[in-house]
C-alpha cells in the first residue's frame, strides 16, 4: 500500500467500520466485558482483501478440505450477510453460499460413510480390519 | 423459576468477573505501590520492543509489548503520547476518583502530576487486562495437557527416551540416578543453546529461507505426525473404532488448515487455538519422553538460561531481539502467541495487509514484506489515531474529512463532546510458544507423577499464573522484552516440591486422623 492509499484508507475504513463498530460498541456497552473478538479484525481489512481471502478459502476447500469451507462460512458470515452493503459483498456472499453447500455435501458423505462403517465393521471381517486404524477390544 | 433465575444471574455475574477483576486490580493498594515505583520509569519517550525470539522447539521466549521499533515512528509515538495524555485528561475529568475533583484547571505541576497518574493508571490498566488475556490461553493449554495425561495412559507410559537424554534413570543407586539426570539435562540444554545460536546466526546473515523452511518442517511435524499419534491414542483409550479413510481426512483437514492459519492468514481465534494445540502436543511429547529428575532439572536450568539469554547483553536471544529491532522486523510470528491483533494506536492503520503481516507472519519470507513493513511505518499520515477512534470521532462529530489543518484545529480543542472510549485492544502482549510448552510440561508432570495429585496440580497451576501475572507487571514497568519462564517456573517448582512433600502428607495425616482445621 502506498502513501495515497494510506491517506484514503482510514477515511474509507472509518466509514465502513463506523456502522459495524457501532454495533460492537452497542454490544460492548450492554455487556462490559472484554473487548470484541476477532471479528473486529476483518474490519481493518480492505474489501478487495476480504474478497480475495474468501475466494482463496473457497478454492482451497476443493482440495478435500471441508474444514476450510467451514472456516470460510463462519469467518465471512457476518461480512456477507450482516454487514451493510458494499461493493464486493455480493461476491463474498456467493462464495459463502457455495462453501456452505460444499460443507453440507461433505457432511452428508462423511456421516453416511461413518455410519456404514461403524455398523458393518464387524460383519465385514477381513476388510473391516484392513480399513480400521484402531480396533476396539472386546466383543463387537 | 427461582433456581433458573439465580443460575442465570450467577452466570452473568461470572461473565463480569474478568472485567471486575481488572477494575479491582486497578483500584487496590497495588496500584498505589506501583504508582510509586512507576513514577521513575514512566516518561520514556517511546515504547520499545515488540518482539519475542523463540527457538524452534525449545522456545525460551520472552513477553513483550507490541510497539514500534522505528525511529520515524517515534515522532508519531510522541504525538500519540500527547494524545493519550489529552485523552486521559479528558477521561479523568469524568472520573469521580480524580484527584482534582474534576476541575480542569490547576497549576501546571498538578497537570503534570495528573499525566503521571494517568500514565500509570493506563499502564496498569494495560497490564491487568492483558494478564487476563494471557491467562486464558495458558490455562487452556494446561487443561488440555492435564486432561490428556489423566485419561490417556500412553503419555505416562515409559516407552524409552529421546536421543537428547541418553542416560537412563533406572539406576541402582540414587547417586547414579542424580548423575545421569544431570548429564541428561546438560546435553539437552547444550542442544538448546546450540540451536538458539544457530538461529541467531541464520537470522543475522539473513538466511530467511532456511529459517522459514525449518519452521515449516517443524509445524508440519507437529500438525500432522504428532496429532496423528495423539488421535490414535485417544481412540484407543476410548475404545473407538476408526477407519483409515476418515482418519486421513480428519488429519489432512486439521493439518492443512493449521498450516494456513499459522503461516498465512486466518481468523485470529483459530490461529490462537492452533498455537495452543501444538504447544499442548509438544508438551505432551516432553512429558512422555523425559524421565522425572531430568525433567525437573531441565525446567530449572532452562529458566536460568532464559534469564541469561534474554537479559545479558551478549545473550543470543537479546541479540536476536536487537537485530530484529535494527531491521524493523518482527520475529517468527509463527511461533509467537499474540493475544490480539496488533491494532496499535501508533501504527499505520492504512495498510492492513502489512499490519496483519507484522502481527502474524513471514516477514522473513522475502524482502517485500519487510519493505512494506517499513513503508507502513513511514507512510502513515493518520497522526497515530486508531481506526476505532476515528470511527468514534466520526460517530460523535459527524463525518468529515481529516486534513492536516482540521486535525490541528481539533487537537487544540478542549475536551469537547468526544468521549474517549477505553481503547480496549490497543496493544497486545505476545508470549512465545516455548513458554506455553514449559508451563504445560511443569503442570503435566505434576499431575502425572505427584503423590499429591490434584492438590499438587492445582498448586502448580496457581503458581504459574501468579508468576505470569508478576512477569506482566514487570513488563508493564520495564517495557522491554522479558523472559517469561524464570518467575513462573521457580514458583511452580517451589510449589510442586512443597506441596508434594510437605502439604500433601500433612493433609493426608489430617484426613487420616479425621482432624478438621
Amino acid at each position: 500500500m502506498r502513501a495515497e492509499d494510506e491517506l484514503q484508507a482510514p477515511e474509507a475504513l472509518a466509514a465502513l467500520g463506523a456502522s459495524a463498530l457501532r454495533k460492537e460498541e452497542g454490544e460492548a456497552a450492554a455487556f462490559p466485558g472484554p473487548s470484541p473478538g476477532p471479528r473486529m479484525n476483518l474490519e481493518r481489512v480492505s474489501n478487495e482483501e476480504k474478497l480475495n481471502l474468501c475466494r482463496k478459502y473457497y478454492l482451497g476447500g476443493f482440495a478435500l478440505l471441508p474444514f476450510l469451507w467451514l472456516v470460510n462460512v463462519l469467518w465471512f458470515f457476518r461480512e456477507a450477510f450482516l454487514a451493510p452493503a458494499y461493493e464486493e459483498q455480493g461476491q463474498i456472499k456467493g462464495y459463502v453460499w457455495r462453501s456452505a453447500l460444499g460443507l453440507v455435501f461433505w457432511l452428508v458423505v462423511l456421516t453416511s460413510w461413518i455410519t456404514v462403517f461403524q455398523i458393518n465393521r464387524a460383519r465385514w471381517g477381513a476388510l473391516g480390519d484392513y480399513l480400521s486404524f484402531t480396533i476396539p477390544l472386546g466383543i463387537p | 423459576m427461582d433456581i433458573f433465575g439465580s443460575m442465570k444471574l450467577s452466570l452473568e455475574r461470572s461473565a463480569f468477573v474478568s472485567y471486575e477483576l481488572k477494575e479491582a486490580i486497578n483500584k487496590t493498594s497495588l496500584q498505589r505501590f506501583c504508582v510509586f515505583v512507576q513514577r521513575r520509569c514512566i516518561h520514556k519517550a517511546a515504547p520499545m520492543t515488540e518482539l519475542s525470539a523463540p527457538l524452534p522447539y525449545f522456545q525460551n521466549a520472552q513477553m513483550t509489548e507490541d510497539s514500534h521499533m522505528s525511529n520515524t515512528v517515534r515522532s508519531q509515538n510522541d504525538g500519540r503520547e500527547r494524545q493519550r495524555h489529552e485523552h486521559s485528561e479528558r477521561r479523568r475529568h469524568g472520573n469521580p476518583e480524580s484527584e482534582t475533583n474534576g476541575q480542569p484547571q490547576g497549576g501546571t505541576r498538578q497537570v503534570v502530576e495528573h499525566d503521571d497518574e494517568e500514565d500509570e493508571e493506563l499502564t496498569l490498566k494495560y497490564g491487568a487486562k492483558h494478564v487476563i488475556m494471557l491467562f486464558v490461553p495458558v490455562t487452556l493449554c494446561m487443561v488440555v495437557v492435564v486432561a490428556t495425561i489423566k485419561s490417556v495412559s500412553f503419555y505416562t507410559r515409559k516407552d524409552g527416551q529421546l536421543i537428547y537424554t541418553p542416560f537412563t534413570e533406572d539406576t541402582e543407586t540414587v547417586g547414579q540416578r542424580a548423575l545421569h539426570s544431570i548429564l541428561n539435562a546438560a546435553i539437552m540444554i547444550s542442544v538448546i543453546v546450540v540451536m538458539t545460536i544457530l538461529l541467531v546466526v541464520l537470522y543475522k546473515y539473513r538466511c530467511y529461507k532456511v529459517i522459514h523452511a525449518w519452521l515449516i518442517i517443524s509445524s508440519l511435524l507437529l500438525l500432522f505426525f504428532f496429532s496423528f499419534i495423539y488421535l490414535g491414542e485417544v481412540f484407543k483409550t476410548y475404545n473407538v473404532a476408526m477407519d483409515y479413510i476418515t482418519l486421513a481426512l480428519v488429519i489432512w483437514n486439521f493439518g492443512v488448515v493449521g498450516m494456513i492459519c499459522i503461516h498465512w492468514k486466518g481468523p485470529l481465534r483459530l490461529q490462537q487455538a492452533y498455537l495452543i494445540m501444538i504447544s499442548a502436543l509438544m508438551a505432551l511429547v516432553f512429558i512422555k519422553y523425559l524421565p522425572e529428575w531430568t525433567a525437573w532439572l531441565i525446567l530449572a536450568v532452562i529458566s536460568i538460561y532464559d534469564l541469561v539469554a534474554v537479559l545479558c547483553p551478549k545473550g543470543p536471544l537479546r541479540m536476536l531481539v536487537e537485530t530484529a529491532q535494527e531491521r524493523n522486523e518482527t520475529l517468527f510470528p509463527a511461533l509467537i502467541y499474540s493475544s490480539t491483533m496488533v491494532w496499535l494506536v501508533n501504527m499505520a492503520e492504512g495498510d492492513p495487509e502489512a499490519q496483519r503481516r507484522v502481527s502474524k507472519n513471514s516477514n522473513y519470507n522475502a524482502q517485500t514484506p519487510v519493505n512494506q513493513n517499513s513503508s507502513n511505518v513511514t507512510d502513515s499520515d493518520d497522526g497515530g489515531f486508531s481506526e476505532e477512534w476515528e470511527a468514534q470521532r466520526d460517530r460523535n462529530l459527524g463525518q468529515h474529512h481529516s486534513t492536516p489543518a482540521s486535525r490541528a484545529a481539533v487537537q487544540e480543542l478542549p475536551a469537547g463532546a468526544s468521549h474517549m472510549h477505553e481503547d480496549p485492544e490497543e496493544r497486545g502482549v505476545k508470549l512465545g510458544l516455548g513458554d506455553f510448552i514449559f508451563y504445560s510440561v511443569l503442570v503435566g508432570k505434576a499431575s502425572a507423577t505427584a503423590s499429591g495429585d490434584w492438590n499438587t496440580t492445582i498448586a502448580c497451576f496457581v503458581a504459574i499464573l501468579i508468576g505470569l501475572c508478576l512477569t506482566l507487571l514487570l513488563l508493564a514497568i520495564f517495557k522491554k522484552a522479558l523472559p517469561a519462564l524464570p518467575i513462573s517456573i521457580t514458583f511452580g517448582l517451589v510449589f510442586y516440591f512443597a506441596t508434594d512433600y510437605l502439604v500433601q502428607p500433612f493433609m493426608d495425616q489430617l484426613a487420616f486422623h479425621q482432624f478438621y482445621i
